[in-house]
């Protein structure tokens, strides 16, 4: 009898002791992984300011955002209409698949469609969404200056050279593509007519 | 030699306080092993060669290596930097870069000729099961110490092919993006990530080192299969271990240091495969190469993650591709271990080993339609192979089993 009530009371303890060493086991893990987040001065090097008027008509600079490149594309009224008639070939025409392609200020369908503050300063980050590469600008239609890379009714936009996904002149990802959004937006305003800061 | 020097007094006097000769009986000179093993069964004792290489010139090279992204004058990287100097100013600084990038190739190529030699003669089989699933842990291991190590020398191929593995990490649904972050120690590929990998790279083998161990104790126990896959009598159908495969295996390691370091000596860089071309441009992390592709050990999987047109499925693939290897003891069925006596296993298995090295080719050539087609054709019958196992041994007609090997 005292031999059976001791055996549970011991079990007890077995039970309760070994729970709280893994309790304690598993608290200790939180310093060790979080000491691998990005650390503080990581985080706060998190903005970025820079002057659209230095992009020249046409023209695509690669800047860095928090370590990340960013796309600054001065698109001509050409390459605009080139973002209309062929909805049809993208995955989230109005890109509002995910939050990360989405913004407040895109209050208008036109601000959906051109994916900027201003429609010809586009400003995305340059991270394919497919698995992190910086996409080739081929902004002109058709496969005239780009060969079999693109398709046939090549719309114009950014082509990857990893894995060969297809963004239009907007950066909405075309039909066919391993990449699944339209390029990421991050937050961004401008600070005068312009000058914007990013972050 | 070893029976003279174990009957000396110092062997003695050591064997009192350790059991050392004991050890030595049961794990050689009284270890029995099947005496008909083919060259196959050389790869083993090679792998535990070339991981010590691996880990000698790792710990020469880490005198030297400077694990960071900081810019230096010349507009390159400290670590891009220190890398160039082991090969130029460092005493034999360019033989140990040479031995450590060949021997991680080498590393490979051995292992995977003792993966494949395990698949033809059946050794993943029962009561091996255990004894293959910790070779599927070292695979797993050997492929990240590997990846580690290729961000260190911070060339484009370094800096973009860890961007997009860390990517593939960032797409698991939940849990993805804290990975990423833990990988990257930022919201890029950048100096965390580089001090990070380098701690891990010198982890990861030592790591190894002690899961070998492991690996050969579980040998140990169950015994080595052999090309029949009969089960061995002791005495009858065995040879001890010491002398007979210890100086079968130095045969071995003699026939690998030769093409080993002829291709050190020689030819490097072996054509881009063995280091890439591209690896030699300093990281840039504001411009992608035209065409960026791993290592060629780890083609065949980058290949399955290509063939599925949604990131999420691709990434689960690829992982299940390698999880795969660890149920397989339990999906075949079969009762007759060596593909010699089983005439549909050993077609599938010659096919699956051709559509490894297709998968291979496909992953390190540049991606056109027709491989793309040509790369699912072979991620189909990669997967193929293993589900069809359960149900070959329904209609098999194995071969009549010799009596004894
Ligand atoms: C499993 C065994 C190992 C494998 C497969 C492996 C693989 C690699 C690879 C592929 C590279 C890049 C080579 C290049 O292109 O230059 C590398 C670099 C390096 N590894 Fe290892 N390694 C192993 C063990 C070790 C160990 C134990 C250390 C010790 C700390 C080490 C230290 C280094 C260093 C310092 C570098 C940078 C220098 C260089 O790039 O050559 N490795 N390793
Ligand atoms: S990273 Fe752009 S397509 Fe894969």
């Amino acid at each position: 009898m005292t031999d059976q009530a001791d055996q549970s009371r011991r079990n007890f303890l077995y039970v309760a002791a070994g729970g709280m060493g893994a309790v304690a086991a598993g608290a200790a893990v939180v310093p060790f992984l979080g000491s691998m987040l990005p650390a503080a001065d990581t985080l706060a090097a998190s903005k970025t300011e820079f002057e659209v008027s230095t992009v020249e008509a046409g023209q695509l600079v690669v800047i860095q955002w928090q370590g990340k490149p960013v796309f600054v594309v001065n698109r001509t009224q050409e390459y605009l209409a080139q973002v209309d008639g062929h909805d049809d070939m993208l995955k989230d025409a109005n890109s509002e698949a995910i939050e990360a392609v989405s913004a407040a200020w895109m209050d208008t369908p036109e601000k959906r469609k051109y994916r900027s503050i201003k429609p010809e300063y586009l400003i995305v980050v340059a991270s394919c969404t497919h698995l992190g590469c910086i996409p080739l600008f081929k902004p002109t239609k058709g496969r005239k200056d780009w060969g079999d890379s693109v398709p046939e009714n090549w719309p114009g936009g950014w082509h990857c050279p990893c894995h060969g996904s297809l963004y239009d002149i907007s950066a909405r990802v075309i039909n066919g593509s391993p990449a699944p959004h339209n390029l990421h937006l991050m937050p961004y305003k401008y600070l005068s007519d312009t000058k914007v800061l990013i972050g | 030699m070893l029976d003279k020097m174990m009957k000396s007094k110092l062997f003695g006097w050591i064997d009192e306080r350790t059991g050392a000769e004991a050890i030595i009986k049961s794990q050689l000179t009284e270890y029995e092993v099947p005496k008909n093993l083919n060259y196959m069964w050389n790869f083993g004792s090679l792998a535990l060669l070339v991981l010590v290489l691996q880990i000698v010139t790792g710990i020469f090279l880490a005198m030297y290596y400077k694990p960071s992204a900081a810019l230096t004058y010349g507009g390159y990287t400290i670590a891009f930097d220190s890398v160039e100097r082991i090969m130029r100013d460092v005493n034999f600084g360019w033989l140990l870069r040479y031995m450590h990038a060949v021997g991680a190739s080498a590393f490979f190529v051995v292992v995977y000729m003792h993966i494949g030699r395990g698949l033809y003669y059946g050794s993943f089989k029962g009561p091996r099961e255990l004894l293959w699933i910790i070779g599927v842990v070292i695979l797993l291991i050997m492929q990240g110490a590997a990846f580690f190590g290729y961000l260190l020398p911070w060339g484009q191929m370094s800096f973009w092919g860890a961007t997009v593995i860390t990517n593939l990490f960032g797409a698991l649904p939940v849990i993805g993006e804290f990975i990423q972050q833990l990988l990257m120690g930022g919201f890029a590929v950048g100096d965390p990530t580089l001090n990070r990998f380098f701690s891990l790279h010198y982890l990861f083998p030592l790591l190894l080192a002690a899961i070998v161990g492991g690996h050969v104790h579980a040998l140990h126990v169950v015994h080595s299969n052999n090309p029949t896959g009969l089960d061995v009598h002791e005495g009858k159908s065995t040879i001890p271990f010491h002398p007979y495969y210890t100086v079968k295996d130095a045969f071995g390691v003699g026939v690998f240091l030769t093409i080993y370091t002829y291709i050190v000596f020689f030819n490097p860089q072996m054509g881009g495969y063995f280091i890439e071309v591209d690896n030699y441009v300093p990281a840039n992390n504001l411009q992608t190469p035209a065409h960026i592709a791993p290592v060629w050990y780890l083609t065949p999987w980058y290949t399955i993650l290509r063939s599925f047109e949604s990131k999420l499925l691709g990434v689960l693939m690829m992982g299940a591709s390698l999880a795969i290897l660890f149920v397989l003891p339990f999906l075949d069925r079969s009762k007759v271990r060596s593909a010699r006596y089983r005439p549909v296993y050993k077609q599938m298995v010659f096919l699956f080993f051709i559509t490894v090295v297709v998968l291979g080719y496909c992953g390190h050539s540049a991606p056109t339609p027709t491989l793309k087609l040509i790369g699912q054709l072979a991620t189909t019958y990669y997967f193929a192979f293993f589900l069809l196992l359960p149900l070959v041994n329904k209609f098999e007609k194995t071969k009549p089993l010799p009596e004894e090997i």
